[in-house]
């Protein structure tokens, strides 16, 4: 499996213009061993996150993600871990295969970047084509990975035990419903929903959002129960904000857009130190308390969780780069103490 | 009606009429939605809870469309109010034509809070429908009922019977749990103000009363959830209670809002501030109703 890897590692450098490359392992993987987990990481099985979802939930041994500013890299690495290439890019690849050890179950595609979801609104159901912005990096119209919305690679990265260095994975696959956010909702209530009603009162947002710089500027918004009173509804940015520590995210988004089985879809892909870190990041999104004691309704108001329907959702451990390919539960040698002043 | 479906303390009944144009609420007003080209149906999944009868607006519906196993249309229909249907949850769908299509409706848990025998039914249900949509039948009758058909006769669209449907209404004053100190209106809608002893029920203790207010449309008695509603309580000119008042679901009382308080004497004042008005869609009748709504002081 390493040589397998390292062969398209060869092909491209570690980076966007190259190929960048994660292996992930699930629970179910791990419950092969007769070993635990250590208790330094945190990889519970994926669970349903909101009292209104009922997704489906993955148990694939393990996720190889490739990601490249190139759609050609992507699929020619693809085709080499298949076995199905003797060069990428000049490069001679090895004679081992990923396949030979996995079996593909699931593919799951998309693309995120300005321009790209107009692009491909016409392979989806139900996309408004004439609507989604033509320079939206999202399909939903708005920037969304604002830096200081992420994590930092430390505070997502593992402390301490055998898989020090590594993180958790979260994926779900989410579909979304374009119909009613483009072709009902008006841009007030997209501006409201996406970030939170003083935006779209004060008109911060212009077009996507890039006039906002680095951040989504939550700051200026209303607390979230203070709005869900008063003005009835809540936006998703605003509510996310409360899953925040020291003022800072604590789940690192690489979250696309998709047209998989025709549908438009998100994969939202998220890195942190521990899964728990992604719950209370959701929790604080389904914004239950506020659906109590206000206008604001289970989905209705409430953020995006209107037009978003969670499909699947899958738990994975990212292992260090040294245990990547297939790990035991309980490695027996001790990577690296990672130090991070944000522990 | 044949074959309702009934599942997780839930019944459902799959109803649909021609395409609405209808009203989105904002703070500042209403966005008002056309019908588009598209638009094959207003589909509304009704769905209750099974031994009150009670259309919980807590709970929103996902409805998924398809036809010989390909994905026709998803989504999670609004809340909304309307003359003829009340309170329901509907939305325009897209069909491909004539045909057969199946339609899936998911519902989770409860999100609001809720008393008695509601407090146990925690929902998570599905009911699976197919209906035969035919463009000709949908322009002759103003809404058709489809329920899931257990005798296998599939595709039978039978005429709406809207009697064997549950209401989204509240009772009439006289009839609220509770002693009815009084009425006042809004917006067009009618408050209604009962206070029952004994709290427990509603998270206070047996010494504390429970004062409910009960919203609703002035001539169809049809609940108004989705507000934020607050009162102020004031005795001889001093305040007694100033909170919000929650919303909730109750056997007797059904949808309403309430606090608990210590006492409520003859002569005390009651004003209810309305923070946000109702926050579901309406119908062509209901798009300016209930949207500037004032607050209303009562002498309980």
């Amino acid at each position: 499996m390493e040589t397998a890897l390292q062969g398209i590692e060869h092909a491209y450098e570690r980076s966007g213009k190259g190929l960048v490359l994660t292996v992930s392992y699930s629970p179910a993987y791990f419950d092969r061993f007769d070993e635990d987990l250590p208790e330094s990481v945190a990889l519970p099985a994926p669970k349903a996150l909101a009292p209104f979802e009922d997704p489906e939930l993955d148990t694939p041994d393990a996720v190889v993600h490739l990601a490249s500013n190139t759609a050609q890299v992507v699929l020619g690495a693809e085709e080499s871990l298949k076995g199905n290439k003797s060069t990428l890019n000049g490069v001679e690849q090895p004679d081992t295969a990923l396949t030979d050890v996995f079996e593909i179950v699931d593919r799951r595609t998309g693309f995120v970047g300005d321009g790209l979801p107009a692009e491909n609104a016409g392979d989806a159901e139900g996309v408004p084509a004439d609507k989604v912005p033509e320079d939206a990096p999202l399909f939903m119209g708005f920037k969304s990975g604002f830096k200081k919305n992420q994590a930092s690679e430390d505070r997502v990265t593992i402390q301490s035990g055998p898989f020090a260095g590594g993180t958790t994975q979260h994926i779900s696959k989410l579909q979304l419903n374009l119909n009613q956010w483009y072709n009902q909702d008006d841009r007030w209530q997209r501006e409201a929903k996406m970030f939170c009603p003083y935006h779209a009162e004060n008109d911060v947002i212009e077009g996507t959002g890039d006039n906002l710089g680095t951040s989504s500027k939550i700051d200026d918004c209303k607390p979230v129960d203070e709005t869900a009173r008063e003005m009835g509804v809540v936006g998703h940015s605003q509510k996310s904000a409360a899953a925040r520590e020291n003022d800072t995210p604590i789940i690192l988004r690489r979250d696309f857009n998709s047209t998989d089985g025709g549908q438009a879809g998100l994969h939202f892909l998220a890195l942190q130190r521990g899964i728990g870190d992604f719950e209370k990041t959701r929790k604080a999104m389904n914004g239950t308390d506020v659906s109590k004691q206000s206008a604001v309704g289970q989905r209705n108001n409430n953020g995006i969780l209107q037009y978003i329907r969670t499909e699947r959702r899958g738990n994975y451990l990212v292992p260090p780069r040294s245990l990547r390919a297939l790990p035991p539960a309980q490695p027996a040698t001790n990577a690296q103490e990672v130090t991070d002043a944000s522990s | 009606m044949p074959g309702m479906n009934e599942q997780g303390g839930y019944k459902c009944a799959l109803t649909y009429s021609f395409p609405h144009r209808f009203w989105l609420m904002k703070p500042s007003g209403i966005t008002k939605v056309d019908i588009q080209s598209a638009d094959s149906v207003h589909m509304m999944p009704i769905v209750w809870d099974a031994q009150t009868r009670i259309i919980p607006p807590d709970i929103n519906p996902q409805l998924t469309i398809t036809q010989d196993g390909e994905s026709v249309d998803q989504f999670a229909p609004w809340p909304m109010l309307s003359q003829p249907m009340g309170f329901h949850f509907g939305d325009n769908a897209q069909l491909n034509g004539n045909g057969t299509y199946t339609v899936d409706v998911s519902i989770g848990g409860p999100s609001t809070r809720r008393t008695g025998s509601l407090a146990e039914n925690q929902g998570d249900a599905s009911f699976t429908f197919e209906f035969e949509f035919n463009q000709s039948t949908l322009d002759e009758i103003s809404v058709t009922d489809l329920s899931e058909d257990k005798q296998g006769t599939k595709g039978a669209v039978d005429v709406m019977d809207m009697e064997m449907l549950p209401s989204s209404q509240v009772p009439k004053p006289d009839a609220l749990p509770g002693d009815v100190r009084g009425t006042a209106t809004s917006g067009d809608a009618k408050f209604v103000v009962t206070v029952l002893e004994d709290a427990s029920r509603f998270g206070g203790t047996q010494d504390q009363v429970y004062l409910a207010v009960s919203p609703r449309t002035p001539y169809n008695r049809i609940m108004l959830p989705m507000m934020s509603l607050s009162g102020t309580l004031t005795r001889g000119g001093s305040s007694v209670f100033d909170g919000i008042l929650q919303a909730t679901i109750d056997p007797e009382l059904r949808y309403h809002y309430g606090a608990t308080v210590s006492d409520v004497q003859s002569g005390d004042e009651l004003t209810i501030t309305v923070d946000s008005p109702p926050q579901t869609a309406r119908h062509e009748g209901y798009e300016t109703a209930f949207v500037d709504m004032p607050s209303m002081t009562l002498t309980l």
